[in-house]
Parts: C-alpha cells; sequence; structure tokens
C-alpha cells in the first residue's frame, strides 16, 4: 500500500531524476520559460561555454514581455538576442506584436501542462502552480542549468496546507486572499515550503483567480504555489493553443484528474483561512504583508522605516490617502477578467489622477477590445497601452519619480520598485479603479452613480 | 578555505532585491562595474557601503534577498567585493545564486549568534569547517548544503548539470515507457 501523499509530492515524484546529497533532488523540468530581460546572460553561457547545446529546445518557450516594445538601445539589444538565438535554435518564439507577460502568456497558449514542471528566471513563475503544475523563479545561472541539461537541483521543500473555506464576499477578491495569505505568513513566513492551497474556496475560483493567488505565493517567500487539478482547469486547458485535441485530450484529462492530494496526506504545516472574513485590503507599507483592511488604517504598531518611506502616519485611514497615479497591470492582475472588473467600475465615470491600463498579453489585449473594454478605459480618461510588464518593475510606461504615490494591481510595493522613491499601494483591480475616481484610496462602493451616456 | 575581513553590518529586516540592484539597470548586457550600482535602489544604501572600505564579508538581517530573482544582486555583491554573507535567513533564490556565483551564503540563525557577527570588526569564516570566529575566538557554527558546499569551494554547478545530461535523457526513455 502506498502512503497518502500531498499534490505536491505527486508532481515531485514524477519529476525526481535521482536523489541528491543532503536534501536535494535533481528534477526534470517540462518547461523553460526565456525573457529578455534576464534570460540573455543564461543564453550567453550556454553559447559561450556550451556551444548551444540545449537539452530539448521544444521545451523551452521565448518571451518578449518585460519591456515591449523596447524603450532604448540597451532593452532593444536584450530582445534582439533573445530573437535571435531562439530563431537560431529552433526556439519557439513569442515576439513584440504577439508577446505577453510570460505568466500570463505561457497559460492561455496551453503551454504549462498539469501537474508538470517549470522554470523561469522570474520569481513570479510561482503564477502557474494554479495548474497544478511545480513551477518556480530560478537565476539565470540555474535557468542555464535547466536550458542545458532538462533539469535542475531542488533542495525538497516543505509541504504547507493552506485551507480556504467558504466564499469570497463583499467585494473582497483573489488579490484580497492573496494578499490575507501573505498577512497571515508574513514576508518571510512562506520560505521553505510550497503552499498547497485547498479547501471549497480555492474550487470555486476561475484558473485567472487561482493564478493570483499562485502569484503572490512568493510575497510570503514560498518556493511556489500550487492548486488541484479540476473540472475548472481541465475546461480551461481544453481548445488552447498548445493543449492536445480529440481522443488525446481525453486521456490527458483523464490523467489530470489524478493531480489531486490523496486524504490523508500529511503536511508539514497547515494555514486555514475563512474566505467569509476577508475584505477589500490595501497595502500601506514597502512589502506586501504590510497591509490592513481598506475601511481601515494605518497600524498604530506599523514598521517606523516603511512608514517613513511611505510618508505615512500611523492612525491614518487607508481612504484618506492620495494618490498621483493608478496602474492596472501586471501578472497578477492583468488578465480578462481583471480588465472586465475595473471597466465595470469605471464605465461612465472619469479618473481623476493619470491611470494606465496595461493589458496582460496581446490576446488579453485584443480580447478586451472585442469586448469595448479598451473604450471604456479611454473614456474614462485612462491610457490603453499594449501589454509588457512595464511599470510593475519600474521599467517602462508608467514608472513613478520620487514622493509619486500610486495605486497598482501589481505584487510589489518595494522601496523604488516603479521607480526610485516612488510610493506603490497594492490593491486588486476594482479597488485600483475605484481609487483613479476619487484620486485617493476608495472603494467602489463609495462612487456615486455613474453617468451613462 | 578561510574569508577574513573587516565587516559591513546592514541589520535590517527584508531588503529586497531590487534594493541590492534597482530594476533600471536590469537591461545592462554587460556585467561589468555591477559594484558600482550595489545598494543604489537602497536609502543610504551606498554611504553605507562608502563607510566600511574593504570589507568583504557583509551581515545582514533576516530574509535579506527577497523578491526579484535577479541574479544581479549577487553580482553586484561578488562584483564589488564581497566574498561571505552572513544573515538568519536568505530568501530561496537569492540564495542559490549565492551558492552558484561562489559567495559564501552563510546561516546564523542563533540571534545571540548573528548579533555578534554584526558587531564584530573583523571576522573569520572557514568555509570547509563552517565556523566562524572574531578575535580568534569561535562564535558561530554553521552548516551549508553539502552538494552545493561543492559548488563553493570547488565550482561547477554548472559542469555538473552538463554532466547528468545522459541520466537525465535516460530517465526520460523509461518515463515514456
Amino acid at each position: 500500500m502506498t502512503a497518502e501523499r500531498t499534490l505536491f509530492a505527486k508532481v515531485w515524484d514524477a519529476h525526481r531524476v535521482r536523489d541528491l546529497p543532503g536534501n536535494n533532488a535533481l528534477i526534470f523540468i517540462d518547461r523553460t520559460v526565456v525573457y529578455e530581460l534576464l534570460g540573455p546572460p543564461a543564453i550567453e553561457q550556454i553559447e559561450t561555454r556550451y556551444g548551444g547545446a540545449l537539452y530539448d529546445p521544444r521545451r523551452l518557450v521565448a518571451v518578449n514581455d518585460h519591456v515591449v516594445p523596447a524603450k532604448d538601445s540597451s532593452t532593444a539589444e536584450q530582445a534582439q538576442v533573445l530573437r535571435t538565438w531562439a530563431r537560431k535554435r529552433g526556439v519557439l518564439l513569442y515576439d513584440v506584436g504577439e508577446n505577453g507577460i510570460c505568466h500570463v502568456l505561457v497559460p492561455e497558449r496551453g503551454l504549462v501542462v498539469p501537474g508538470s514542471t517549470v522554470v523561469c528566471s522570474d520569481s513570479h513563475t510561482c503564477t502557474l502552480g494554479a495548474f497544478g503544475a511545480f513551477a518556480f523563479g530560478v537565476g539565470s545561472t540555474a535557468l542555464a542549468g535547466a536550458m542545458l541539461s532538462g533539469a535542475t537541483i531542488v533542495a525538497r521543500p516543505k509541504v504547507m496546507r493552506v485551507f480556504v473555506r467558504s466564499r469570497l464576499q463583499g467585494g473582497a477578491t483573489a488579490k484580497d486572499l492573496a494578499l490575507g495569505v501573505v498577512a497571515r505568513l508574513g514576508f518571510k513566513g512562506g520560505t521553505g515550503y510550497v503552499l498547497e492551497f485547498a479547501g471549497d474556496c480555492i474550487a470555486a475560483l476561475s484558473m485567472e483567480e487561482r493564478m493570483t493567488l499562485c502569484n503572490m505565493a512568493i510575497e510570503a517567500g514560498a518556493t511556489t504555489g500550487i492548486c488541484a487539478v479540476d473540472e475548472v482547469t481541465i475546461s480551461y486547458m481544453r481548445g488552447r493553443e498548445f493543449s492536445p485535441g480529440g481522443e488525446a485530450f481525453e486521456r490527458a484529462a483523464a490523467a489530470w484528474r489524478t493531480l489531486v492530494a490523496d486524504d490523508g496526506a500529511a503536511y508539514d504545516a497547515e494555514l486555514r483561512i475563512d474566505a467569509g472574513e476577508l475584505v477589500p485590503t490595501v497595502t500601506w507599507g514597502t512589502n506586501p504583508g504590510q497591509s490592513a483592511p481598506l475601511e481601515g488604517i494605518v497600524p498604530h504598531d506599523a514598521e517606523p522605516a516603511a512608514l517613513a518611506y511611505m510618508e505615512l502616519e500611523p492612525g491614518t485611514p487607508l481612504r484618506s490617502i492620495a494618490l498621483d497615479q493608478a496602474f492596472i497591470g501586471s501578472c497578477t492582475n492583468a488578465r480578462i477578467g481583471d480588465l472586465r472588473a475595473a471597466a465595470a467600475v469605471l464605465a461612465g465615470r472619469k479618473v481623476a489622477i493619470p491611470t494606465i491600463v496595461t493589458p496582460g498579453s496581446q490576446a488579453v489585449k485584443r480580447q478586451a477590445e472585442r469586448e469595448g473594454l479598451h473604450d471604456v478605459f479611454q473614456d474614462a480618461g485612462a491610457l490603453w497601452t499594449h501589454a509588457t510588464c512595464g511599470a510593475c518593475p519600474g521599467l517602462s510606461t508608467g514608472v513613478l519619480a520620487p514622493g509619486m504615490r500610486c495605486i497598482s494591481s501589481t505584487n510589489r510595493n518595494f522601496p523604488g520598485r516603479m521607480g526610485a522613491g516612488g510610493r506603490v499601494h497594492l490593491a486588486s483591480p476594482v479597488v485600483v479603479a475605484a481609487s483613479a475616481v476619487m484620486g485617493r484610496i476608495a472603494s467602489p462602493s463609495e462612487l456615486e452613480a455613474p453617468v451613462l451616456a | 578555505m578561510i574569508v577574513e575581513s573587516r565587516v559591513l553590518a546592514l541589520p535590517r529586516a527584508n531588503v529586497d532585491t531590487d534594493q541590492v540592484f534597482p530594476g533600471k539597470y536590469l537591461s545592462l548586457i554587460s556585467r561589468e562595474g555591477f559594484g558600482e550600482k550595489l545598494f543604489e535602489g537602497m536609502p543610504g544604501g551606498r554611504e553605507l557601503l562608502a563607510s566600511k572600505p574593504g570589507a568583504r564579508i557583509i551581515v545582514v538581517g533576516d530574509n535579506f534577498g527577497c523578491g526579484s530573482s535577479r541574479e544581479h544582486a549577487v553580482w553586484a555583491l561578488v562584483d564589488y567585493g564581497f566574498k561571505a554573507i552572513v544573515a538568519p535567513s536568505l530568501a530561496r533564490i537569492f540564495h542559490e545564486n549565492a551558492y552558484n556565483n561562489g559567495l559564501v551564503p552563510v546561516i546564523v540563525r542563533d540571534p545571540q549568534a548573528h548579533a555578534a557577527c554584526l558587531a564584530a570588526e573583523r571576522l573569520s569564516i572557514d568555509v570547509a569547517n563552517e565556523t566562524i570566529r572574531a578575535e580568534g575566538c569561535e562564535i558561530a557554527r554553521f552548516e551549508l548544503d553539502p552538494l552545493k558546499k561543492e559548488f563553493l569551494l570547488r565550482g561547477g554547478f554548472m559542469e555538473y548539470l552538463a554532466s547528468k545530461v545522459d541520466t537525465v535523457r535516460a530517465w526520460t526513455r523509461r518515463r515514456v515507457s
């Protein structure tokens, strides 16, 4: 009789080539994602030291995502390194025009297979754990290692079950759940763990919402997040560009359905959350764990250094904080569902501050335009851009000046993250949209009735 | 292998890699001069560095290196001249990147021992024997990952993986069947 296994253990066991000294194993990597900003150092290593050798080019995907289109000669050179290499080595390339943030694009093309392993030189690779995959960020050297050998060395993480019961309600979204998990665990409380999300709340989330949740596992220090495969997952996979078709899909789906934790599987730790208690949440500090209810105040025991950077006083109502910019975008919250939710708030209203809406991929952009969402955003006075990481990592299309305060649907509020000296408040797309209208941190519920044409 | 030098103390928790190496420099192709950007994203960072010229050991706070996976953070520390980093904990990806670039990641969880490292003017870190000495006395012990310690002492993360390609291919053939 085999012991009951966690979902993570099943994926780990299915990819464990061999155990290595210490707590390490050689783990087979099904998909390696290479992008223009942090990919070139890996490409350079492979090309100069290993004659360009790749374990299997068909397992790689190259995406221009962080700065698209290139903003200067240096970023243009990076994009050129990526595309030249991809063409030369026969690697699938998503270039300018069909670009997207890789953690948005890879799933929408069907390139993350449930139960697979994925690495990318980006910490938000954990997003793809929504598909029951073991997906994690690595440095450029480890990326090169996976490109070369088809495997990487992983110290086996512990597994924490994050059990979320009940339903999100009262305006709380998957982003508020993600911020809630990070706040409860603390900014490093997940270090050394994979967060295995479970419970009826998770089962009720869409794939996009599960991606938002898994995306922020890294913000608690976790190796990654992972969700069980269910009919929501399988229905998302059906008909994707790289999904199998017909009979082959049904066979694959039957195998994917086994990607759930066994009843009675033992976990190293457990966190229980009642989703019914979650409320819309906004960060006040300089890491994603420093948040408070939108209707609340900056805590009295807030870290002084964080307050000094954010230029905030303890006890300040969050809804009184004036803003200079609003940003909707990033691998956390720039999928079509996020844009629909933000557009519903902005419809018939006007923004009071510069507001930038950056779709997560060109495919998301086109879908949004088919639905007329671009008109909603632009009628409201927002700037509707092409897909890119852009403002979130402070690289382009919305970088902050020192002292500027931005409410953002992104994942990081570190000092200088969106531009040196800039201040970032993280929130859900609907709270960002409402705040854009009010010019201060605001709830959709406090907006006056829209003026509909 | 022994790392001995003055100590730069940075007793701050949760220093993320954007502070260590700001995102705006990620588009630099050449790795030369990364040390000149080190801690540019941290308020007071450059002044702190200038206060301890010649330091090859940096003692930092909890969860150092969190956030972005950018290996540039480690490259900048190494380019500046740091050989070892002492912390109560390091963020996972930064920790791995340190091993892969010869920056010795020294985890000292005991608060008293960590405080002693922060307070020391000079430290001597014996990598092979996993001990830290100050003024001739052992003040802390630490543990390195047994496999990655070999990469630190002898290099060769990439060579190690390169040597495993046949093993991986053989494994995938069994996997398919």
